[in-house]
């Protein structure tokens, strides 16, 4: 599937965090979960605790060179799921998705123009804002299957030691990493996600060729965030305290932490909270409207 | 939780999978907004019959079918809250729309939409249900089979045996069913959901509303949500062996009447069953 993770940070002069949730999750995706051809869509804000007081010591072990600067550039970000990227550039099309007195009818209300409220506005951006919207690779480890509760979700950013080849990295977190921390006692899901490095990959086609993004500033922008990461992990757990217990197994801590050193520049995580938006449907599209 | 079935028909404007558009599209996106709501799920009956999903065990299984029953419904929302006061307050204006002056209220929610007289015919019968969850589902990243079994209490049986017998013995041979993802049984009861959800002119306090929703009562006193892969695997599982003649023989003394229908499910809101965090979650 092509999948987009698009990083936000919210308009700090109109809205409290929870204030931006709200107004992401509730009113704006309303709306984004009508995008044409969506397969899926999570909202991942970020969690209020602090995940060093749920780890405690365990939190310096699992963590290396975490950039100061990564967590403040966003509040949430969605990860939205398409067929391929020609689905996903042509989802602002609009569909009758109203009943109204004609019949079903392309619903007149239907926009998005809430962002420059909702997110972090362009100064004289005429109802831009800024975000990250990159494409990721995704390799499902662990599918994950979601009960009827509140899962604890890990985002484990990760950037590649530089002494690594792209392709030796990805192999090798793949191969040996991937399988280790799928032994894992209680995950409930594993994915790992390498970040396109054509940077503009899902921007190309979505945004219009002159959006802030890609503006020399805009590019800029994106830049200095990507040099942080190179992808993400995300791992679910009943608790942040079941995450502990389950790296608790002395074996198989030393066993990650001694491919973490091989592997990472700089490791690290974030605890966000996941809304499910629409549910991703992996398997072929019905022949029928369906979120 | 408080769980409340909404059974809707289309408006006849609309064909089913115009339906279906509207209220997956448009209406579950005021829906999934209520206020406190905590689990909004989706049914809408499949296109296909159970004879084409399940084969000659469909015709097996079924007992008494009520003649005529889709026509008295397209799909259902199930809504899920904390407390009947919680339901009831539901529908108010939503404070989770950012603007200008900051994080606002948005009206609209409080008609979930206001499309409702464009997309159904009618009142949704609205009513609550107590459920037993037999086995907890856990939803895996694609479309799965979701089959509903309604069922009518035999004469001979009190509403309490029929609830204790269904959810007790027979749901624990039903849990063995290779495959079965989740198992959840529902049993319609009198409590008042409508007064005070609907505005006091709605079809369902009328004469005419109240005829119809009692038709569709008639036909079922506890229906069942399980979920498969594939109708294949059920079809397989429920088929023979030992663990499919004990439920045949089960059925017998418990339903006076059984009948089945696949249904699409869309997760409008994920059910969370734990206690809700402080903040807005969907």
């Amino acid at each position: 599937m092509y999948k987009v993770f698009a990083f936000l940070k919210r308009n700090t002069a109109l809205l409290t965090h929870d204030e931006y949730r709200a107004g992401h999750v509730g009113f704006h995706c309303s709306h984004s979960r009508r995008l044409n051809g969506i397969r899926g869509y999570c909202v991942n804000v970020q969690a209020n605790g602090d995940l060093r007081d749920g780890l405690g010591p365990l939190y310096g072990e699992v963590t290396r060179n975490e950039p100061s600067e990564f967590a403040g550039q966003w509040d949430g970000f969605p990860q939205v799921y398409f067929d391929s990227w020609d689905t996903w550039t042509q989802a602002a099309t609009p569909e009758p998705t109203r009943a109204t007195a004609e019949g079903l009818s392309v619903d007149p209300d239907w926009r998005l123009d809430d962002g420059p409220y909702l997110f972090d506005p362009v100064p004289d951006g005429d109802g831009e804002f800024r975000s990250h919207h990159l494409h990721m690779e995704e390799h499902l480890v662990v599918p994950v299957q979601r009960p009827e509760r509140k899962l604890t979700k890990l985002m484990q950013f990760f950037r590649r030691n530089p002494s690594l080849s792209e392709t030796d990295f990805e192999e090798a977190l793949l191969g040996r990493y991937a399988p280790l921390t799928a032994r894992m006692v209680g995950l409930h899901g594993y994915t790992v996600n390498f970040r396109d490095p054509d940077q503009e990959s899902a921007m190309r086609g979505f945004f219009p060729e002159q959006a802030w993004g890609f503006s020399d500033e805009g590019r800029a922008h994106r830049q200095a965030f990507c040099a942080l990461w190179d992808g993400a992990a995300e791992l679910f757990f009943d608790s942040v305290d079941a995450f502990s217990a389950a790296r608790g197994d002395t074996e198989l801590h030393a066993g990650l932490s001694a491919l973490e050193r091989e592997l990472f520049e700089a490791v690290w995580y974030v605890e966000v909270d996941e809304n499910i938006i629409v549910m991703p449907n992996r398997d072929p599209a019905p022949e029928f409207y369906y979120r | 939780m408080l769980k409340v079935f909404g059974f809707v028909r289309r408006n006849k404007q609309l064909s089913h999978d115009d339906y279906r558009a509207a209220h997956v599209g448009y209406h579950n996106s005021f829906g999934r907004r209520l206020n406190n709501i905590r689990g909004y799920v989706l049914n809408v009956r499949a296109n296909r019959s159970v004879a084409e999903s399940l084969g000659p065990l469909a015709n097996r299984l079924t007992r008494g079918e009520p003649a005529g029953f889709d026509e008295l419904w397209d799909g259902w929302g199930q809504l899920m809250f904390d407390t009947l006061d919680d339901y009831l307050a539901a529908r108010s204006p939503a404070r989770d729309r950012a603007r200008p002056e900051g994080l606002a209220e948005d009206p609209k929610v409080a008609q979930v939409g206001g499309d409702g007289a464009y997309l159904y015919t009618g009142s949704p019968f609205q009513f609550h249900v107590v459920e037993h969850v037999s086995m907890p589902v856990r939803r895996p990243e694609r479309k799965i089979f979701k089959l509903v079994q309604f069922a009518k209490r035999p004469d001979n049986l009190s509403p309490e045996e029929f609830r204790a017998y269904w959810s007790g013995r027979y749901a624990a041979h039903v849990a063995q069913l290779p495959g079965l993802r989740g198992h959840i049984v529902n049993f319609r009861t009198p409590l008042d959901v409508m007064t005070g959800f609907f505005p006091p002119d709605a079809d369902a306090f009328t004469a005419e509303g109240t005829a119809v929703r009692e038709t569709f009562y008639s036909a079922w006193d506890g229906m069942a949500e399980l979920w498969f892969d594939n109708p294949q695997q059920f079809a397989e599982a429920r088929s023979g062996g030992d663990l499919g003649a004990a439920l045949d023989d089960l059925e017998d003394g418990l339903f006076a009447s059984v009948f089945y229908r696949e249904v699409d499910e869309t997760i409008a809101v994920l059910p969370k069953r734990d206690p809700a965090p402080p903040f807005y979650h969907r």
